[in-house]
């Protein structure tokens, strides 16, 4: 059908063209400002539900983050304990062989070791009960406060661990199991409290504490295992970390790409778009104006 | 011929041309009427008279111009396409709309919505994993859990008000449809009686014009023109208007989207929502027109998920919150280390919709379990677990694994937007296709100036010829009457 125009199409062409053009307008001036691509799902399904994906995961890798941060604490707090025991251990073995030398020590004298090697013991108590934010490191699950109570028996259970999720199928121990290290285990049979006060009672009866130093010796060795399997994980979590920060970075880049749009283009687009509104009007308000009316005299 | 047919020649020139300018002046008044169809005078030549007697007087001219009408211009095509493609646009425009707003009130992908909200639910878990039997944690966490259960409540009432208020707009719009449809009803009878005394019923067929396109537009109400100048309006196949009169119908069925009849009962008291005629029972079968829209987003869910879309995003609602509830329950009951082992996390309260219903059982940090009692009383491998659960990576009893409910709200989302996407093409082609039938019709109906400037000076100078032709015959008899035999006076 051939199309008649008259003035009252032209006029309703006229606006539906400047209203679409308008529309186009205040669509690029939302992007423009908010710098969002998608402001509801259906603008995109498929990329609403990246969306969705991206932040979970966001979301998650953040917690994971803070995770391996409480995991960190925990590892750091059982670490420098252990490195003390370490010392306090060395301090043990050296007073025992000092204590050996039957002949040359005093009663006294060995009295004197003996009441250093309780304090000895007391300082390794206080290292055993080594807590990080109210939860001692050493003891596991248990809510007694600490791992080994003032007369060395151990509060904690053996068989769970206190693990920190670092990944979605990556867990950290992040604590140390404190009945191996200081308590009565198979390799140490007695605990390393009741070691001590053995050598302390041994030195104050008269005994030689020679034949302990082997126990202290293998204690020892106990405790720098368990500070080298707690620096191990330490290593492994602070790696996890700033693998997770980096992620983070990747992530959140992932989300832009997906949501939002490039600041430049959307300024590109509205500029575009105003030219052509503005050449709409113009044209608009030229064509509009003149009937026959103006030309009929 | 008489010596004074010449004057009544030139008479009828005049009547016609001042008639002409007169629906000239029509239509220029009516240049920006609504639903205003231009006009024109029909005219045609009157022939000569008949030869009377036996006395052939030779050629004779004819007798002037007759005035037979004055035409409505519109076309009848044109006019139907209007009312079929507003009535394609009405629907489509109605669902689109309730769809968004659905959609609007989700807040996704965002701050706001509900996915966010389970971020911080899974990520409160492994807080309290992190720190089992602290108060923060504990205590942020049954805070972030009764903000998931109150923002899927939240969101079930967006729909469920969505519903009510599409629900209030079909009685809004049968009462619209009742009263369209008198007016169509009068206007047929007083059409039909200027139509039969020969009158000029142009500016009434016009109303009634606008009215059935509103009707269309309403119900997808077909229109049969009848050769009394009466129209019918069929909705579902029955008339809706015959003649002079006019049928109402009534908008019956359920109120509420929790109503005995909303989302699942279709036996139920009220029965589902209908639209039926006032004088017998039965729903009638509307399938366009903005009245179908609301109807069809009314209906209640079905099997296979393709009810009513309200219905079933509430539907969606409420089956996340049973799963939510079951999943996240299913693990937490295996937990014992708090004042209440094997418990539920999540509970249900009252009666109604699950969506509204879903309540957070632990209230203090005594109550809340984290873990097994045999790993310690600070153990947290219960909460582990369920934060495992919302990455998915959580198994069942059989060692399958469990959908994570944050992967069920995002397809919940996405079918959701998908078919708002859909619905809003579909409106946005059903709108352009209704755009070019009105602009067609227009083309062809409405006012243009120029031409009706170039008609106003046509009759003009047929108004100032006629007057010419009777002024000529008028100085050709003075030559008969006054000068006639005066030769040599």
């Amino acid at each position: 059908m051939i199309s008649r125009v008259t003035t009252q199409t032209q006029m309703r062409s006229a606006q539906t063209n400047l209203q679409a053009n308008l529309a186009r307008m205040a669509q690029l001036q939302e992007q423009a400002t908010s710098l969002k691509a998608i402001a509801r799902p259906s603008d995109d399904p498929a990329r609403a539900a990246d969306s969705l994906s991206v932040r979970a995961e966001q979301r998650a890798v953040t917690q994971y983050a803070r995770n391996a941060d409480n995991g960190g604490g925990w590892l750091t707090t059982a670490g420098t304990a252990l490195s003390e025991a370490t010392d306090l251990l060395n301090q043990v073995r050296d007073l025992t062989v000092q204590g050996a030398n039957d002949g040359a020590l005093s009663p006294l004298a060995k009295e004197a070791i003996a009441a250093r090697l309780d304090g000895l013991s007391q300082n390794l108590l206080a290292q055993a009960n080594a807590g990080y934010l109210g939860r001692s490191v050493f003891a596991g699950n248990s809510d007694a406060g600490v791992a080994f109570r003032a007369d060395f028996t151990f509060t904690g259970t053996a068989t769970a661990s206190v693990d920190r999720r670092v990944g979605i199928d990556t867990t950290v121990r992040v604590d140390a199991d404190g009945a191996a290290i200081f308590g009565s285990t198979a390799a140490n049979p007695v605990s390393i409290f009741a070691l001590i006060g053995t050598i302390a009672d041994d030195l104050r009866t008269g005994t030689n504490v020679g034949a302990h130093l082997a126990a202290v010796d293998s204690r020892m060795k106990t405790v720098l295992t368990a500070q080298t399997d707690v620096g191990v994980r330490q290593a492994q979590i602070q790696k996890v970390g700033e693998a997770l920060v980096q992620h983070k970075g990747n992530l959140e880049a992932q989300r832009a790409g997906i949501e939002d749009v490039d600041l430049g283009q959307a300024i590109l687009d509205l500029k575009l778009q105003e030219v052509t509104y503005q050449a709409a009007l113009s044209v608009t308000a030229r064509v509009l104006q003149p009937t026959l009316m103006d030309f009929l005299r | 011929m008489s010596t004074f047919g010449g004057i009544n020649t030139a008479y009828t020139g005049l009547v016609a041309a001042r008639q002409g300018l007169e629906v000239v002046g029509q239509n220029i008044a009516n240049a920006n009427t609504e639903g205003y169809t231009r006009q024109r005078v029909t005219t045609s030549a009157v022939d000569a008279a008949n030869r009377v007697g036996l006395i052939d007087s030779g050629a004779r001219p004819g007798q002037g111009v007759s005035v037979d009408g004055i035409a409505r211009l519109g076309s009848a095509s044109l006019d139907a396409q209007v009312r079929g493609t507003a009535a394609v646009a009405g629907y489509s425009a109605v669902r689109a709309n309730a769809l968004s707003a659905v959609e609007a009130s989700m807040k996704e992908p965002g701050e706001n919505g509900l996915s966010a909200q389970l971020q911080e639910f899974w990520a409160g878990w492994s807080d309290v994993a992190n720190a089992a039997g602290e108060t923060t944690p504990a205590g942020v966490l049954l805070a972030q859990a009764g903000a998931v259960a109150a923002q899927i409540s939240r969101g079930y009432q967006a729909v469920s008000t969505q519903w009510s208020s599409e629900r209030g707009s079909v009685d809004t719009m049968v009462a619209e449809i009742n009263g369209a449809a008198g007016q169509v009803a009068e206007l047929n009878a007083r059409i039909r009686q200027s139509v039969a005394g020969g009158g000029n019923a142009n500016e009434l067929i016009d109303q009634r014009s606008r009215l059935t396109t509103t009707l269309a537009a309403l119900t997808g109400g077909i229109v049969n023109n009848r050769t009394d100048g009466t129209v019918d309006v069929l909705v579902g196949g029955n008339a809706l208007v015959t003649g002079d009169t006019a049928r109402p119908l009534v908008a019956l069925g359920a109120r509420t989207l929790e109503g005995p009849a909303g989302l699942t009962d279709p036996a139920g008291t009220a029965g589902p929502v209908r639209v039926e005629w006032a004088d017998r029972t039965g729903a009638i079968p509307v399938d366009s027109g903005e009245l179908a829209g609301a109807l069809s987003l009314l209906a209640k869910t079905d099997a296979g998920g393709d009810g009513g879309a309200l219905a079933e995003t509430a539907a969606a609602y409420n089956s996340f919150a049973t799963d939510l509830a079951a999943k996240v329950n299913a693990v937490y009951s295996t937990g014992t280390n708090s004042t209440l082992p094997g418990g539920a996390f999540f509970g249900s309260a009252g009666t109604g919709p699950a969506a509204l219903r879903l309540t957070v059982v632990p209230t203090t940090t005594a109550q809340l379990t984290t873990g097994l009692t045999a790993n310690g009383a600070l153990d947290g491998s219960i909460a582990d677990k369920i934060a495992q659960l919302g990455a998915g990576q959580a198994v069942d009893a059989t060692g399958n694994p469990v959908r994570s409910p944050s992967a069920d709200w995002s397809n919940v989302v996405t079918s959701l937007a998908v078919k708002t996407k859909n619905e809003l093409r579909q409106a946005s082609l059903a709108d352009h296709t209704s755009t070019a039938a009105v602009n067609a019709q227009l083309s062809n109906s409405s006012v243009d100036l120029d031409e009706e400037n170039v008609n106003l000076l046509m009759f003009q100078h047929a108004y100032q010829g006629a007057a010419r032709v009777l002024t000529a015959v008028d100085e050709m008899l003075d030559t008969l009457i006054n000068r006639t035999g005066l030769v040599g006076r």
